[in-house]
């Protein structure tokens, strides 16, 4: 009883949104014609994201070729290409030391083995836990859930609860002293420090990615398999001549947005090192970035602009890459 | 040699049983095609063939050999799916290769088996084709040559023809036919529909809810049902069926009463029924025939198709629809009252509390 007046006190209401939403609409379709109505109803968003995506793309463009500490615009000396001038120049560039912007070129080079590691290894874990919970597994609905929870946590939350795990007296050593083995500093020493990045990365994405590729594991036709089997192909032969060409498509995928988004690794990587440490074994692009314009008193909006602009462009590559492979491959 | 026995065999998923106590036997270079309805298990049972489902119980021997623990592989079976199955990814050369490739097969035998496949089924222009670039005729030959290609101790065949055209389908069901007069291997064809199973077996398997309903010849199913399902299954349109009750019998056969004044002789076994029985009698619309004696038929419409003519209508008082087929062009009035009688040996007899059919003077009752 109750839930039908409920359901009815409902519809009353949707009617009445409905009759004062309907007059303007109708004021404007015969305002517009029909055919622009289409736009009308994007505008909101389309506002939203010129606001909030594209101004600022054009403010970051804009204030790359400009310079001194100035926050608004017109406190901005117009100085050319000198902040591109800055990174860019280098007696070798893979020696940081010896550039004008050690810092840049060193995340830079932090930020290149982070995105080939990362990439190879989210990868390798992503297109295994989906070859496995593409079968018949017991309890496959729970782990999909499970390797899919972690995407859900904040990056601030992921890098704490790893700090905590990994710290001098985390759970890892109190672990490794139970079998004897003395404690590690994992996120003072370089080497540690960088695997756990990487780890850490892999373990909070892979769900993700996961997803991607289990989509399109099941959308290959179980007769091929079927017929496979009678073709006699062996496991391995199935798996490399059948399952990864027919998964080639959302392969790509999985490459080119891990490889986006590695190069923007940033907020769980500060948090777990501590702003990129130890030293600037893990500063990362995105970081110098950050630490350029707000991280200091320094407020380098040029050059971080600069250098937002300089990833912004790989990036961009990155994903024209994949627009053009994607449609080879539809062809 | 592609013998193959099924003995007692059955299928459950869970508690679902899907086949039941199946024995049948398969000679060496038959053609056999596996008929029922939705739903029947005849896909299946095709698939336990070919090791790509699990038996619950019962034994599947080919050749001599129990192929139970065997897998697909191991066989020497080839199968042709509904989908057709082709790798998509692969030109057709190597879908026809990848099967020879993965036996470890000499790349010159590889190459003279694709040839001589391709030649077979007139696929050579589209070797270096893809799949997706193919008609749904072509993919279908293709799909085939991949069987071809592996020299397999049978064949099998789930629905291959469903995807095609009208035509297509006539064209391709004759080129099936052709290829087992030249290569006599063993097959075994799943379809649903009775013009393949009737213009190409030879032997039809008749399967209704997981269960053997009969195993013959086409025409012995035909001229023979062993119960209703069997003679309403076989034969397009279906096969009149009318109540009604035994009279008398005598050496001639036994005598049927409809309820019309004219009684109906069927020469089946007298001894397999009694006086006052009351039976089911089926005749096939082919075998009315309009005659001067016999039962009161009223026309409702008819379709001439030019060389042969369907006739609907009902028995005089009844409602229920009674087809008759006539040779050419047969113009009836609609609501004319016409004589019909089975031809001679053509009325069939059914007991209804079993569906069995009352045998034919000579012949046993085979016991379900």
């Amino acid at each position: 009883m109750a839930a039908r007046s409920i359901s009815s006190l409902g519809d009353r209401l949707l009617d009445g949104v409905m009759s004062i939403v309907e007059a303007p609409i109708n004021g404007f379709e015969r305002l517009m014609g029909r055919k622009r109505m289409p736009y009308l109803f994007l505008a909101p968003n389309l506002v939203l994201f010129g606001i909030f995506t594209f101004l600022p793309i054009a403010i970051a463009v804009g204030y790359a070729f400009t310079g001194g500490t100035g926050l608004f615009v017109t406190e901005r000396p117009f100085v050319g290409f000198d902040n591109f001038r800055q990174l860019l120049s280098c007696e070798n560039y893979l020696e940081p030391g010896s550039c004008k912007e050690s810092l840049f070129w060193t995340a830079i080079w932090n930020t290149l083995w982070f995105v080939s590691f990362n990439v190879t290894a989210t990868l390798l874990v992503a297109l295994t836990t989906a070859l496995i919970l593409n079968r018949a597994i017991a309890g496959r609905g729970f782990f999909r859930a499970m390797f899919f929870y972690p995407v859900l946590l904040s990056p601030v939350v992921i890098g704490l609860i790893w700090k905590w795990f990994l710290d001098r007296n985390g759970l890892l050593n109190a672990f490794l002293q139970m079998l004897g083995v003395p404690p590690e500093i994992f996120l003072l020493e370089v080497g540690w420090s960088r695997f756990f990045v990487v780890v850490v990365s892999v373990w909070c994405h892979m769900g993700f990615y996961t997803l991607i590729l289990l989509a399109g594991l099941q959308a290959i036709p179980k007769d091929l398999y079927e017929a496979a089997s009678i073709d006699a192909a062996s496991p391995r032969r199935t798996l490399f001549r059948i399952t990864l060409p027919l998964l080639a498509p959302n392969l790509l995928v999985v490459l080119i947005l891990l490889m986006i988004r590695s190069v923007q690794i940033f907020d769980e990587a500060w948090v777990l090192t501590n702003g990129g440490g130890p030293g600037t074994a893990n500063s990362f692009i995105v970081q110098y970035i950050y630490q350029m314009a707000f991280g200091s008193d320094l407020r380098l909006f040029g050059l971080a602009s600069a250098a937002s602009v300089l990833m912004g462009l790989v990036l961009l590559c990155l994903t024209l890459v994949q627009l053009k492979l994607g449609k080879k491959m539809e062809s | 040699m592609g013998d193959l026995k099924l003995t007692n065999l059955n299928k459950a998923y869970g508690a679902l049983a899907v086949l039941h106590d199946i024995n049948l036997t398969i000679e060496d270079g038959e053609f056999v095609v596996f008929v029922g309805p939705s739903g029947c298990g005849k896909s299946t049972l095709l698939r336990v063939i070919a090791g790509l489902e699990d038996i619950t119980s019962g034994g599947i021997d080919m050749s001599g050999r129990d192929v139970r623990q065997l897998s697909p592989a191991e066989r020497k079976i080839a199968m042709v799916f509904q989908s057709y199955a082709l790798y998509p990814h692969m030109s057709v050369r190597k879908n026809l290769a990848f099967g020879l490739e993965n036996l470890r097969f000499k790349r010159e035998e590889i190459e003279s088996r694709i040839a001589e496949a391709a030649r077979m089924l007139a696929i050579e222009p589209y070797l270096e084709r893809k799949p997706r670039q193919l008609s749904g005729g072509q993919r279908q030959r293709v799909a085939i040559g991949r069987a071809i290609v592996r020299e397999p101790d049978i064949f099998l065949f789930d629905e291959p023809l469903s995807n095609l055209d009208a035509a297509l389908r006539v064209q391709t069901r004759a080129e099936i036919t052709k290829l087992h007069r030249d290569i006599k291997t063993t097959m075994i064809y799943v379809t649903h529909d009775q013009v393949e199973a009737m213009t190409m077996a030879d032997k039809i398997v008749v399967l209704n809810a997981g269960r053997i309903e009969q195993v013959g010849s086409p025409l012995d199913l035909f001229d023979h049902p062993r119960n209703l399902f069997v003679a309403g299954f076989l034969g397009s349109p279906r096969m009149n069926i009318f109540k009604g009750k035994v009279v008398s019998r005598s050496a001639e056969g036994v005598v049927i009463d409809l309820g019309y004044a004219q009684y109906l002789t069927a020469k089946v076994d007298p001894s397999s029924v009694s006086d006052g029985q009351p039976v089911l009698a089926g005749v096939r619309p082919a075998h009315f025939k309009v005659s001067s004696q016999g039962l009161p038929f009223i026309v409702q419409y008819y379709e001439s198709l030019g060389t042969e003519t369907y006739v609907y209508g009902t028995l005089e008082g009844q409602s229920e629809q009674v087809i008759i087929h006539q040779p050419g062009h047969f113009a009836p009035q609609v609501g004319e009252r016409l004589t019909i009688a089975p031809a001679e040996g053509r009325l069939h007899v059914f007991d209804p509390q079993t569906s069995l059919a009352v045998p034919n003077f000579g012949e046993v009752r085979r016991v379900a």
